[in-house]
């Protein structure tokens, strides 16, 4: 499980012919990730599928805008699943042409009605404003003998520029209102034969005419309304029947909508593949990489599907290869979480160990260890249980956290805080600090110990044999690291450091202070300062990163701490303040305590584990596929 | 912007601008052949025996707008927001380039591959949403696209005008005005010390098209005044509204200019034509630009100033090396240099 997935290289040759059905069967297989690289051979420059792309992207879009009115599931079910040829792509290509022409006249009818709605509402504020000025407006209606009059609405940005443009056909431009992004505006000029250029301008100023009634000197401001509001009512029922247009229309095309879908769902993979396909006349290369177990059943389809003659070809990755491998994530439901985390740090490089399972099983023991309480942990998996449905994959997580949580309050015979109803198994860390300290020390240093193999074998895999001895936490930091806590045990025991361990530590830090030197390029003076620096921060390093698990340890007793703080404040109360106190008291633990032991479980995991071994420069196994709904769920 | 940035933004530019053409380089360049000049400017698809002439010309265009941006680029790094703002809007005239290519490809209802290829590749920040421009059917869809992008406004007008005319012309004409308008709008933005110097160049770049724009609609496409003064773009420098509603008012190509404030009375004189004017007020343009950038105390202004300068000589390089891919005599291609032409009486060579 912390081994990768071997993966091979795969070159395939087929005919061009055969590429859309090549395409569509590695999909099925689910088992080939496009390598992208142009060719390593110079004469396999052409790209056989790119006029097929054009058109699929064309039909696609098509049916993108389509499925913004209606719906069109995005993976129906495909029942025959077979090649899409160019031509049967340019007849979907061009129906749904024609059915998008249908459509859009639909969401221009909508905005049609939308517009209106606006002009409507413009209408509504003009006729506050026309209430309150002391001029008949009726006479503005139309034009007189002597004067034009234009009532309206113009956008904001263009009241300026009208303003000249109609005092230059001598008229003035009065903005009696601005509402959103228009102008109202009443322009008046003398009649003549400037009308026409007026016209012209106000057309491209984008000018609006307001109706005014032809009774509205007469007409009681609430009636107008009244008329208004019927409008706007008509405009509702409009729209109302325009659903009702679009929903027939969407009954009468379904059919051809999901099966232009599915088309283009089968001449997805050929359009995916686009660019790691190269050609040469007839012939084609695919290149890619596939998992060695399923390359058997890969040649097999192939052999199956393919008409023409083609050839398979496989190898190992080279070594400069290794950070283009994709690396196949875990598969495993109780893992799925943890690989969630562990990705928010990074995915592993191919050849990399997975540190799934690892982080999985630290992270419960650090957290239930930090964080034990019977009570506490079954109100956590509890609450994981029961928003599964929200929490997706992660309420397993919950599930687990509750878990350890519950298993080490057996052991510290906790259970809401209480530590006196239920036996210890082992032993409350309240009454023994020191040893849950050492507990917690140990654990570190196995930790770190083991952060320190990772990290030497991942390089040892990928043939970084001096980086595996010499590196960043490589062999001979392990040495001084191990020779360390050596002394530091024999210290603490004995009174003396010790002579062994003394030789290993000042031999392991002048390796590396040797090999620190020859690898740096700057004068004698800098690299003295340098290697020093080095040096110090290797020795301080380790310290201070052992010493970080003491947190672990910390938080146990925190735990306890603030638990029996929760407990004697409710003891301070009646009855029901002792309940409330302790309900109260133990929300505000898991909460917040719950919240900063995960946040710490995770720092320790990260900085103390990840970065010492674990690159996350690696990428996903994104295999070719065919997006289909199950059969039966359409 | 910082004491510290400004002084690191004027360093900048007077390094680059070392490398503008001066007359003597550009007259020394017009003598070189195609090979040496592609090898000067790095313009290796010159060479390229596989191209033909206007795939040639186009890479040729293609390299040099890049080599202007990545200018822009560069000068827009230590730049407050509304610095940048204003390079970007400037900058932004190559898109709006792509959008008339699209608009007319989808007018004329021109093959998607033929539209692309004449298309420029544009940075991420100055270039429009192709890949959901292409696919819009006709020239509505493709307004309707762009009204939810950043180019809301103009696309809007764009499509009002065009919905209530349908004419092309008022389209662009609608599309190059809002153009302006934003480099107005962007140049209003700045206070202080900036302020001045931005809004002195701004107003050199409005004035001479509007001057351009002015006789063009009046004189060549026969606009009544009010046509002509709405289609304008009113500057803070010579030609601002007041003026600009009395230039639109007269009726006839000479006196226009005689109406002209000083200095440009004087410069367009001698002018008898729309090309003499052109040119003049190009160099006028040209001439306060070399002026911001040379005196001015404004980062801002000065980047400006240069990216102009420089835009100009890429005109004059792509003139030069078309010129060569056309097999074209020398003294054409020193007429597109404007090193065979009586100079405007500033004394520059004038712009193109």
């Amino acid at each position: 499980m912390l081994r990768p997935l071997p993966m091979k290289h795969v070159r395939l040759l087929v005919m061009t012919d055969d590429l859309p059905q090549a395409s569509l069967t590695l999909a099925e297989t689910e088992s080939f990730h496009p390598d992208e690289r142009p060719p390593e051979v110079q004469a396999l420059a052409g790209a056989p599928g790119r006029d097929y792309r054009e058109r699929y992207r064309q039909a696609a879009t098509r049916l993108d805008k389509i499925a913004k009115l209606v719906d069109v599931p995005a993976a129906p079910t495909i029942d025959q699943v077979h090649v899409v040829h160019p031509d049967e792509l340019a007849a979907v290509s061009i129906l749904l042409r024609e059915r998008w022409d249908e459509a859009s006249r639909f969401e221009e009818a909508f905005r049609r009605l939308d517009e209106e709605e606006r002009f409507v509402r413009d209408q509504e504020a003009a006729l506050d404003n026309f209430a309150n000025l002391k001029i008949d407006l009726g006479k503005l209606r139309s034009k007189t003998r002597f004067l034009d009059f234009y009532v309206g609405i113009v956008p904001r940005e263009n009241v300026s520029r009208l303003q000249g443009a109609v005092q230059l056909a001598d008229h003035i431009l009065f903005n009696y209102l601005e509402r959103g992004d228009s102008a109202h505006v009443i322009i008046v000029g003398p009649r003549g034969e400037r009308d026409a250029q007026l016209d012209s301008v106000l057309a491209s100023a984008g000018f609006q005419a307001l109706p005014i009634p032809s009774d509205f000197t007469d007409m009681d401001p609430a009636a107008k309304r009244e008329e208004l509001a019927s409008r706007r009512a008509e405009l509702a029922g409009q729209r109302d029947a325009l659903r009702t247009e679009l929903a027939q229309w969407e009954q009468q095309h379904r059919e051809t909508l999901v099966d232009a879908r599915r088309t283009l769902l089968l001449a997805e993979p050929f359009v995916t593949l686009d660019p790691s396909i190269h050609s040469a006349g007839h012939l084609a290369m695919l290149a890619g990489w596939v998992p060695l177990r399923a390359l058997p059943s890969l040649a097999e389809r192939l052999e199956v599907s393919l008409a023409m003659p083609f050839d398979l070809s496989f190898r190992d990755p080279r070594p400069d290869e290794r950070p283009l491998v994709p690396t196949v994530p875990v598969k495993n439901r109780w893992l799925a979480p943890f690989a969630m985390l562990v990705k928010q740090y990074g995915i592993p490089q191919y050849g990399e160990v997975d540190p799934t399972p690892l982080f999985a099983a630290t992270f419960l023991l650090m957290f239930g260890s930090m964080f034990g309480d019977v009570g506490q942990g079954a109100v956590i998996a509890a609450a994981g249980w029961y928003f599964r449905d929200k929490l997706g994959r992660f309420w397993l997580f919950g599930i687990m956290a509750g878990v350890s949580s519950m298993f080490f309050g057996f052991l510290y015979g906790s259970i809401f805080g209480y530590e006196e109803l239920l036996p210890a198994l082992w032993t409350s860390p309240i009454h023994e600090p020191i040893l849950m300290l050492k507990i917690a020390l140990g654990y570190g240093v196995v930790f770190i110990m083991v952060a320190c193999l990772l990290a030497i074998y991942n390089r040892w895999v990928v043939g970084n044999i001096v980086g595996a001895w010499l590196g960043h936490h490589g062999i001979v930091n392990l040495v001084f690291y191990l020779s360390l806590v050596w002394g530091g045990l024999s210290l603490a025991g004995s009174g003396e450091f010790g002579g062994l361990p003394t030789l290993l530590v000042l031999g392991s830090l002048g390796a590396l202070a040797v090999y620190g030197w020859r690898h740096l390029d700057a004068p004698a003076g800098e690299k003295v300062l340098v290697v020093f620096i080095e040096t110090l921060e290797t020795i301080i390093g380790y310290v201070s990163n052992t010493l970080s698990f003491l947190r672990v340890a910390a938080f146990s007793l925190n735990h306890a701490a603030l638990s029996l703080a929760v407990l004697t404040l409710a003891d301070m109360m009646g009855m029901t303040g002792h309940v409330l106190t302790v309900i109260l008291g133990n929300l505000f633990v898991l909460v917040l305590e719950g919240g900063i032991v995960a946040i710490q479980v995770m720092r320790l995991e990260y900085y103390e584990g990840f970065s010492r071994y674990f690159s996350g420069e690696g990428h996903a196994f994104a295999p070719l596929r065919l997006r289909r709904a199950a059969s039966g769920a359409d | 912007m910082s004491a510290t940035a400004q002084a690191y933004l004027n360093t900048r530019i007077t390094a680059m601008s070392v490398q503008l053409l001066d007359a003597q380089t550009l007259t020394a360049l017009s003598r070189l052949t195609l090979p040496a000049l592609a090898e000067r400017f790095a313009l290796e698809p010159v060479l390229d025996e596989q191209l033909s002439a206007r795939a040639k010309a186009r890479a040729v265009e293609q390299t040099l707008i890049h080599t202007l941006l990545a200018d822009l680029a560069v000068l827009a790094r230590p730049m407050t927001a509304t610095g940048r703002g204003l390079l970007l809007s400037w900058a932004r005239k190559y898109a709006l380039f792509n959008l008339k290519t699209l608009i007319r490809g989808k007018l004329y209802e021109l093959d998607q591959a033929e539209i692309r290829a004449n298309l420029y590749d544009l940075p991420e920040r100055v270039r429009l949403p192709h890949q959901e421009l292409y696919r819009a059917e006709n020239v509505l869809e493709l307004l309707r696209v762009l009204e939810r992008g950043p180019l809301r406004l103009i696309a809007r007008q764009a499509r009002e005008s065009y919905e209530q005319r349908r004419d092309p012309f008022v389209l662009e004409a609608a599309v190059d005005q809002r153009y302006y308008a934003e480099l107005a709008r962007q140049a209003m933005q700045f206070q202080g010390a900036e302020a001045d110097a931005v809004r002195q160049l701004v107003g050199a770049v409005l004035d001479r098209m509007n001057l351009l724009w002015l006789l063009r609609f009046r004189f060549s496409f026969g606009f009544s005044p009010s046509e002509a003064f709405y289609q304008l773009v009113p500057s803070k420098r010579l030609l601002h509204r007041d003026r600009l509603l009395k230039l639109a008012n007269i009726d006839s190509f000479e006196q226009v200019l005689e109406a002209l404030p000083a200095p440009l009375d004087a410069l367009l004189a001698e002018s008898k034509s729309l090309i003499d004017v052109q040119r003049c007020a190009g160099a006028m343009l040209l001439d306060e630009c070399r002026r911001t950038l040379t005196s001015g105390r404004s980062g801002i202004a000065r980047a400006l100033a240069y990216l102009i300068l420089r835009e100009h000589d890429m005109h004059k390089l792509y003139a030069l090396i078309q010129g060569r891919l056309l097999g074209l005599p020398q003294d054409v291609v020193d007429i597109a240099l404007d090193l065979a032409e009586p100079n405007c009486p500033i004394g520059m060579p004038a712009a193109a």
